[in-house]
């Protein structure tokens, strides 16, 4: 359960199990500590979409190299 | 117990003067911050992120009585639901904003030298550090707008792998982040 903790900073965790970790979260303290830490990624990753792409018209590559 | 939550109990006629006032209290405590940070998200469209805001302090003025929290955790439940918000949006709208697709983070162009272009080059960074399965998770669910069931689909694994991943992923991009002077 701890491990969801990141998930749910990004917003990224299912809407079927926010609640439950919600309640997770009023009773672990360790998981609070680091949702106020991530809580600042969302913000750092958007600094991404000001990077203009090198190649826009290019066709997209694999992710994998 | 957070003052801003704690402190009302008892000075109420009604259960709705005492919503009402609750309601205005995160208001102010929140809701300027909140509403600048979700412009963003929003592609700065305000009536949208006014919107966001609003429902945003209804369902914490719903959660009030889990939330007895300190303001700093409060702030950071607050961006999440947020954020939440804003993405259902996005698929009820059914409008992808233009910067959904993220640049690929080995194709980015040279920086052009402002502040932001240079945070941005070092998040690139740490990113491009990471393990490939740690990169990957957070390319296929944060930048990509998709949730852990939805990436856990695409990328072929358990969704309880794909939250682990995250999970550390995350954890060693905050490292990186913080080795650069970034992160606090
Ligand atoms: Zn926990």
């Amino acid at each position: 359960m701890h491990e969801e903790v990141a998930a749910y900073a990004l917003g990224v965790l299912d809407e079927e199990d926010i609640e439950a970790f919600e309640r997770h979260l009023d009773g672990c303290e360790s998981c609070r500590r680091e949702l106020k830490e991530f809580a600042e990624v969302p913000g750092q990753l958007d600094e991404l979409k000001h990077l203009p792409s090198a190649s826009e018209d290019d066709p997209p590559r694999s992710m994998s190299r | 117990m957070c003052p801003v939550l704690s402190h009302l109990d008892g000075r109420f006629e009604s259960a709705d003067a005492e919503a009402e006032h609750r309601i205005a209290v995160l208001y102010q405590e929140f809701g300027g911050p909140l509403l600048r940070h979700i412009r963003k998200s929003t592609g700065n469209d305000l009536q949208w992120a006014e919107d966001v805001v609003q429902e945003t302090i209804v369902r914490a003025w719903r959660n009030s009585a889990r939330l007895q929290w300190e303001p700093s955790l409060i702030w950071a439940w607050l961006l999440t639901v947020a954020r939440r918000i804003v993405i259902d949006g996005r698929r009820r709208r059914s409008v992808r904003p233009h910067e959904v697709e993220p640049p690929e983070v080995d194709m980015l162009a040279v920086p052009d030298g402002s502040e932001r272009a240079l945070s941005a080059i070092v998040v690139a960074e740490a990113l491009r550090s990471l393990s490939e399965e740690h990169r990957e998770v957070i390319e296929q669910t944060y930048l990509r707008d998709r949730t852990i069931s939805e990436a856990a689909e695409i990328l072929g694994i358990p969704p309880g792998t794909v939250k682990s991943r995250l999970y550390y992923g995350i954890r060693a991009l905050r490292e990186h982040l913080r080795d650069k002077g970034v992160a606090g």
